[in-house]
């Protein structure tokens, strides 16, 4: 009842304000209306979204003929407007807008709407999507209070409502709200004493100057970042492992420290790695587009969670940098904003550049593309100086004159040989003396495979879902070289059929590691694997193999960790391949050979498979050959050179194992340092297309998306490059609507609680609109001119008389202006779970502050911001003091109040030990109750405690250290009875409303 | 330009909670809530807008998506063709998930458990069901569920957020929201997970947050032992006296803050902080069940006698609805039978079986059940055919979100009713398809409330637990 009261009264204000037939605006009056209640069917989605043909989101639409004949808005004419007739059609049927969307228009919003068509029905482009410009600064009446133009803005508002602004807060109350708004921590009673002393008319300003300059003015800008960029220390989804991600965390608090201008921070973010010449710390950046969620979760599509990362990151970027629900534009055209569905996978291909798994491994590495993170310059100098070394070993090898072609080829004996003629429960055979048998794959059991008449004896056929592991292989890395030959007959074209691999357990392809042969639509792909797809090396055959027939397939990898390394030979001879990838850098996990099949993966059913024999070596063409019996002499010249450099060469050996020891050193080097993900643009990342209805499984192929932007939100400028650099290009430019009013809006949120567009993370038609359009607009260009200049923004901001108001209203002013739109006074701000935190280690002392790092319990007493977070298990003080769990995008926090806070404040350990300390400190500087009170009153809240919350504090101090000795007590003796009750005291300070607030 | 205007949405906020303050866990809340009978006002985002049938939900979320097939869907023709693959011509293309998507034959299995008939109404349970058969005619089993996700992650969340995308309110959190708590001294939404069950997929708390709802609509889990929610106990050395004066103390505090201020905020904080006090008072006794009966104890089996576990926390859910919490979700893991499903499943039917049909037998008898809502099922059902290989005495089954049973009873559902109908395989719904979306707009209607008209506008969007789909099931309204 009071909701609907609250919520009708404006109302029924508007419509006795507007009786005499005041001017609409559409902007203001008319849009929010029609985007409310009527584009959800006739608005921008041109899909089956739009109903009757009719859009009322421009005025061509509006306006025209309907095929039923009617027009729903005639200009000036509100008997032939159809809109007008059903707005006030008392028929269900009939009435606009339906009764099923339970949101009817109340008489005042029909006058407005009325009205709006009387006087013409004149549209204006949204607000939001017209590019800023400055305003000149108002004239007011009282032109002594202003401190910066921006007060003017303020005041010329507050004059108009027939209002004053409120008397300057006082000084101790000053500090405190400038400090949490740019430290996120209260003052130190020293700094306030200090501050207080100071009489000079620039005191406050160097007090400001000088937070602005202290490193806790990163980790607190930082929080309202992080929660936007959904920065975590865990991947989330199901098991939820740790994400490495912290350097992240530190490059955003750096940015901030560093006041790297907001244009830059935004472009290093999205597309440092596009950068020329980018820096570690410019890729670091990107990783901004690699923190979304992803899962390991057994039998999980790939292609279903890359979307979902995908979508994450136009969401993500959409709400950041534009604030707009891009997301909605997914699986249709939006139904506010302008924002067609093939607009929203033209950023989708933006951000999918990529050549990435959808999975995350099941073992959790860092899924690549990745970038290696050098401590130090030092360190970079030594990679680029074994580049150097692995350049020159190679030319060095090129060098080397070649032998004479060898006149005979002896093969070298297999390390492991299964003739396959047989099998038992135990296994198959192994003819090298000393071998180990190959074992079957516990997971199924031997009467699944068959033998069959084979190449030479009996051979095995396989049925995809058992195979043989051959324990004899258990560490080909990415420096060994290999060989493998089997006679291979194919039952089917199979689409898929795992016949070599060495993954380990596997959930889908994020876990494919190692050495991998497998049938992927007829033909042959042979890779070496640290993860697939962005980090491994692997060809592919460019012809199918026959059905039905036995052929040898020879299979080489030479360590080189590059896909020149690898071959494939058929009968003998090599075949063509072309290459998959060829950017393997990092070391494969250890696991054992099998064949035949692999876990939860595509075996090779109906495939058969017989003599298989293994080499730690890279067999030669001429050797393969020889394998098949083939007369050396008749093999071409240039593979009998191969062959006798390869086997016969001392220096060729010798300058090989120079090469290999030279590449195994820059691994060494490289794998020393933290693998980091990031973005990096890939022409291997797969095409992007309309998803039909937005599903993964559903891309529309005669709808390809190239990379773009919503150009009805800003034209794309045709000379930009099509990527992220481009599109970072584009949010940039200085005409662009929606960038600087976004950011600017964040900055007057970080200091005065709301933003001058209440809904700070939707600036569409949904959106709210601005209280101080024009501030907003002037503030935007100001910023922009000054170079995205983020702390003299805040500076101004902190500096205005506007903010320096006393933040208690007169009773006048509280019943017209309860939520404070107008700013005749001060910001109120309920502390966030950070600084309610923070506060009470500072204050108590506990706090340990060090400037970045890994992120850490909260046991450690660091600064929030540090506080590891698990996104399936946040932690539980912060979510109650309404901190999200960080797994989706969070632009914004709303604040409650619940009794689980008071529990919080009043119970939990951290908090329980926050008290004690403090009433140790206290107790430290004076003997005196009242005095230690009154301390740690100050420390807590700022300012002194008035008369009545002294006395409150002291008769409750009185009446528990005087409890000692009686039964309940636990203390003993009077000191620790004083102690107790002293704790009891700071425990109700640091609940108190003085303390969760900032005033 | 006018403040009073509808454009300032966001703005206007603070000032509603000024008004609505503290009523969402009590206190004002009942104020709130007589807005039964304007159901054609203006829309409003609280309350009910038609009499509820159910006043309280109890959910016996089943986490891992136990088998249809050995508990509340039988399937004769599985036996018959036990190891025969699935053919293709049941299975349509639709995807499956990478578990056994690759495997080479889908063995048919069939169930290792008989079924029989129970009560009036004849309706089949499993053996492994045999309790909950025994309430059979106060039940109404839903064998045409279908859900959209595949994956343990995305379909829990789905189910109890009504979105795949982490970050939406859960049901309870929806419930706490609109219709607010009938204690004040307790929080709306409780959750109880067990502790005796395998701990096979995890849980999270985002399915019980409260997404984009105000923070104050989380549930809140009781855990069994010293401290049933965090940080309810006083510190060492805190007696309830002292605390009761720090309040006292706080209180003095604050009314003075009001007084310098003219800030309502400080009320309500106030206000919370006694009702964390009343909190603190009467949580102990409601999990408290020394008193309960050896009847009603013996009733819910053995194991009630465990802290935590399923049965004990089946009995501590009817003890929080008595006392007016108005949604209690229980979570039980463990239903996850990729493979050895006959020994897993056996395991935990024997874990909340009977506990679940005592609390049908518990509420009944206290005249409870008729207003309060019980459903008892998982996030997505499981294959018909083998995931792995069959042996001699075991199978596994995959994933499955085509097809899945639930059951639900009391606060207005036909009992002694099977509603949906699956084909002869188990595979695909033949009849009365119901989606989760459909399952939310049903109970949202037993609690009196319009799924499509409870909404909250967040992010410019008007947001509800149905999104933009659901129907009410009116079949099986009694």
């Amino acid at each position: 009842m009071q909701f609907s009261l609250v919520r009708l009264l404006p109302l029924v204000a508007c419509a006795v304000l507007f009786a005499a037939e005041e001017p609409v605006d559409f902007n203001r009056d008319v849009r929010p209306l029609l985007s409310d209640r009527c584009y959800g069917c006739h608005g921008p989605d041109a899909d089956k979204g739009r109903k009757a043909g009719l859009r009322l989101d421009e005025f061509e639409g509006a306006t025209k003929k309907l095929k039923s004949g009617e027009r729903a808005v005639v200009p000036g004419d509100l008997a032939e407007s159809e809109m007008i007739k059903r707005i006030r059609s008392e028929d269900p049927e009939d009435v606009m807008p339906p009764p099923e969307l339970h949101r009817p228009l109340t008489a005042a919003e029909k006058d407005i709407l009325t009205r709006w068509v009387k006087q013409g029905a004149k549209y204006e482009p949204h607000w939001g999507f017209t590019s800023p410009r400055a305003y000149p600064v108002p004239t007011v009446k009282d032109t002594s209070w202003a401190k910066d133009p921006l007060d003017r803005f303020i005041l010329a508002r507050i004059e108009a409502a027939g209002l004053r602004p409120s008397a300057p807060v006082e000084r101790a109350q000053l500090l405190r709200r400038a400090s949490f708004a740019l430290t996120g921590l209260p003052p130190t009673t020293q700094e306030v004493d200090a501050f207080l002393a100071d009489k000079a008319p620039d005191a406050y300003e160097r007090r400001v100057d000088a937070m602005l300059a202290s490193p806790r003015f990163g980790e607190h800008l930082a929080v309202g970042w992080l929660d936007l960029s959904r920065y975590a220390d865990t991947w989330g989804y199901t098991g939820d492992k740790p994400m490495f991600a912290w350097p992240w965390r530190d490059w955003v608090l750096k940015a901030f420290n560093e006041n790297k201008p907001y244009d830059q921070f935004l472009t290093e973010q999205l597309a440092g790695d596009l950068l020329p010449r980018p820096t570690q710390d410019q890729r670091v950046a990107t990783a901004f587009n690699r923190l979304h969620r992803m899962t390991f979760e057994g039998g999980s599509i790939s292609e279903e969670f890359r979307q979902d990362g995908i979508n994450d990151r136009v969401m993500t970027a959409g709400y950041g940098f534009m604030g707009l629900t891009m997301e909605c534009a997914r699986c249709h055209d939006h139904k506010y904003d302008p924002i067609s569905q093939r607009d929203y996978f033209s950023l989708a291909a933006m951000f999918g550049d990529l050549n990435e798994n959808g999975l995350l491994s099941y073992h959790g590495e860092v899924p690549p593309p990745f970038v290696r993170l050098f401590k130090s310059e030092a360190e970079l100098g030594k990679e680029a100086q074994l580049k150097a070394a692995v350049a020159a070993a190679e030319k060095d090898l090129a060098r080397l004159p070649a032998p004479a072609p060898a006149a005979s080829v002896a093969l070298s004996a297999p390390d492991a040989h299964y003739p396959l003629d047989a099998f038992s429960a135990a296994g198959a055979d192994n003819v090298v003396a000393g071998g180990k048998p190959a074992k079957f794959e516990r997971r199924e059991d031997p009467s699944d495979l068959q033998l069959v008449p084979g190449v030479s004896g009996q051979a095995v056929k396989f049925n995809g879902d058992a195979g043989f592991i051959l324990p004899d292989f258990p560490k080909v890395g990415r420096f060994d070289a290999f060989s493998f030959s089997a006679s291979m007959r194919l039952g089917e074209k199979n689409a898929r059929a795992v016949v070599l691999h060495s993954s380990g357990f596997y959930t889908g392809d994020g876990d494919a590691t190692g050495l991998e042969l497998l049938v992927t639509q007829g033909r042959l792909r042979w890779s070496m694997i640290h993860l697939w797809p962005a980090s491994a090396a692997s060809v592919e055959t460019l012809d199918e193999l026959p059905v039905g027939q036995w052929r040898r397939v020879t299979v080489t990898y030479d360590g080189s960790s590059q896909a020149a390394g690898l071959h494939v030979y058929l009968d003998g001879k090599e075949v063509r391949t072309k290459v998959v990838v060829d950017n393997l850098n990092a070391r494969p996990r250890d696991h054992a050979l099998e064949i035949g099949s692999r876990t939860r993966d595509a075996g090779f059913r109906n495939g058969s498979l017989d003599d298989v024999r293994l080499w730690r070596k890279a067999l030669t063409a001429a050797e393969v050959a020889a394998l098949q019996g083939l007369e050396p002499a008749a093999l071409p010249a240039e593979l009998r050179v191969d062959h006798a450099r390869r086997r016969s060469d001392a220096a060729f050996a010798q300058a090989a194992e120079k090469l290999r020891q030279a590449r195994k050193a820059l691994a060494a080097h490289q794998e020393k340092a933290p693998a980091f993900f990031t973005m990096e643009h890939s022409p291997l990342a797969p095409p992007t297309y309309v998803l039909t209805r937005g599903e993964y499984d559903k891309p529309d192929l005669s709808k390809p998306c190239p990379p773009g932007a919503p150009g009805r939100i800003f034209p794309w400028d045709e000379r930009l490059p099509r990527d992220r650099l481009g599109l970072a290009r584009w949010l940039t430019d200085p005409k662009h609507p929606l960038t600087s009013r976004v950011v600017i809006n964040r900055l007057w949120v970080q200091v005065f609680g709301n933003g001058l567009v209440a809904s700070s993370e939707n600036f569409g038609m949904q959106g709210d609109l601005p209280t101080h359009p024009e501030l907003l607009d002037t503030l935007a260009t100001d910023f922009i001119r000054g170079g995205w200049n983020t702390k003299a923004m805040l500076r101004r901001l902190v500096l205005s008389a506007t903010f320096r108001q006393s933040s208690t209203p007169s009773t006048a002013l509280l019943e017209k202006d309860p939520a404070n739109l107008l700013l005749a006074r001060g910001p109120v701000l309920r502390l966030s779970a950070e600084m309610v935190r923070d506060q009470a280690l500072l204050a108590s002392g506990l706090l340990v502050e060090k400037v970045g790092g890994e992120s850490v319990q909260e046991s450690a007493h660091r600064r929030s911001v540090y506080t590891f977070r698990k996104r399936t298990a946040p932690p539980d003080g912060m979510l109650i003091f309404d901190a999200g769990s960080r797994e989706v995008c969070q632009p914004k926090r709303l604040i409650t109040n619940t009794p689980l806070q008071a529990l919080v404040l009043l119970n939990n350990p951290a908090f329980v030990e926050a008290a004690g300390r403090l009433a140790a400190q206290v107790s430290k500087e004076s003997a005196d109750p009242a005095a230690q009170i009154r301390a740690a009153f100050r420390r807590v809240c700022t300012r002194a405690p008035r008369a009545a919350e002294l006395t409150a504090l002291t008769e409750l101090y009185a009446k528990h250290q005087a409890g000692a000795g009686k039964p309940d007590a636990k203390a003993k003796n009077p000191a620790d009875a004083a102690m107790a009750a002293l704790t009891l005291v700071c425990s109700t300070i640091l609940a108190s409303d003085a303390a969760v607030t900032s005033r | 330009m006018s403040l009073d205007h509808p454009s300032y949405d966001g703005l206007m906020r603070p000032t509603r909670r000024h008004f609505l303050g503290t009523s969402a866990l009590g206190l004002g809340a009942l104020a709130l809530r007589g807005i039964v009978g304007e159901a054609q006002a203006a829309p409003l985002p609280r309350g009910t807008h038609f009499p509820a049938k159910a006043k309280r939900v109890i959910y016996l979320f089943q986490a891992g998506g136990p088998s249809q097939f050995e508990t509340l869907d039988p399937k004769p023709l599985l036996r018959e063709r036990h190891t025969q693959p699935l053919p293709d011509s049941v299975r349509q293309g639709q995807r499956l998930t990478g578990m056994s998507g690759y495997q080479s034959v889908l063995p048919l299995a069939g169930s290792f458990v008989d079924f029989k008939k129970y009560g009036k109404s004849g309706v089949e349970y499993s053996d492994l069901m045999s309790h909950v058969g025994g309430v059979a005619d106060d039940l109404c089993v839903i064998r045409s569920m279908h859900t959209e996700a595949i994956n343990h992650d995305p379909a829990i969340t789905f189910f109890c957020s009504g979105n795949q995308v982490a970050g939406r309110p859960s049901m309870g959190a929806w419930a706490s929201y609109g219709l607010g708590s009938m204690n004040e001294n307790l929080p709306a939404f409780i959750v109880l997970v067990s502790q005796d069950a395998t701990k096979d997929q995890p849980l999270y708390s985002r399915l019980w947050g409260a997404g984009f709802l105000p923070s104050e609509h989380q549930g809140v889990q009781f855990k069994a032992g010293k401290e049933p929610v965090l940080f309810l106990t006083n510190p060492e050395g805190v007696s309830p006296h002292a605390r009761r004066d720090m309040l006292d103390a706080l209180g003095r505090l604050n009314a003075d803050q009001r007084a310098a201020e003219l800030d309502p905020e400080v009320d309500a904080r106030l206000s919370q902080a006694e009702m964390a006090y009343r909190m603190q008072m009467s949580v102990p006794e409601v999990a408290d069940v020394s008193k309960e009966s050896p009847a009603t104890l013996a009733m819910y089996g053995e194991s009630v006698k465990t802290p935590g576990s399923f049965a004990a926390n089946c009995l501590q859910a009817r003890r929080l609805i008595e006392k007016g919490v108005r949604f209690v979700q229980l979570f039980h893991q463990g239903w996850d039978q990729h493979g050895s499903l006959p020994s897993g499943i056996k395991r935990q039917c024997r874990q909340t079986d009977q506990a679940s049909a005592a609390l049908i037998k518990d509420l009944k008898q206290r005249g409870l059940l008729e207003d309060t809502l019980v459903v008892w099922g998982g996030e997505f059902g499981r294959t018909a055919y083998s995931q792995g290989k069959i042996t001699k005495d075991s199978y596994g089954r995959d994933h499955h979100p085509r097809c899945f049973s639930l059951w639900m009873a009391g606060g207005g559902v036909k009992g002694g009713y099977v509603h949906g109908q699956t084909d002869e395989f188990g595979y695909n719904i033949t009849k009365d398809p119901v989606h989760v979306h459909d399952l939310h707009a049903t109970m949202q209607h037993l609690l009196g409330v319009d799924h499509e008209r409870q909404t909250f506008k967040f992010q410019g969007r008007y947001y509800r637990l149905t999104d933009v789909a659901g129907h009410v099931v009116k079949a099986v309204l009694a």
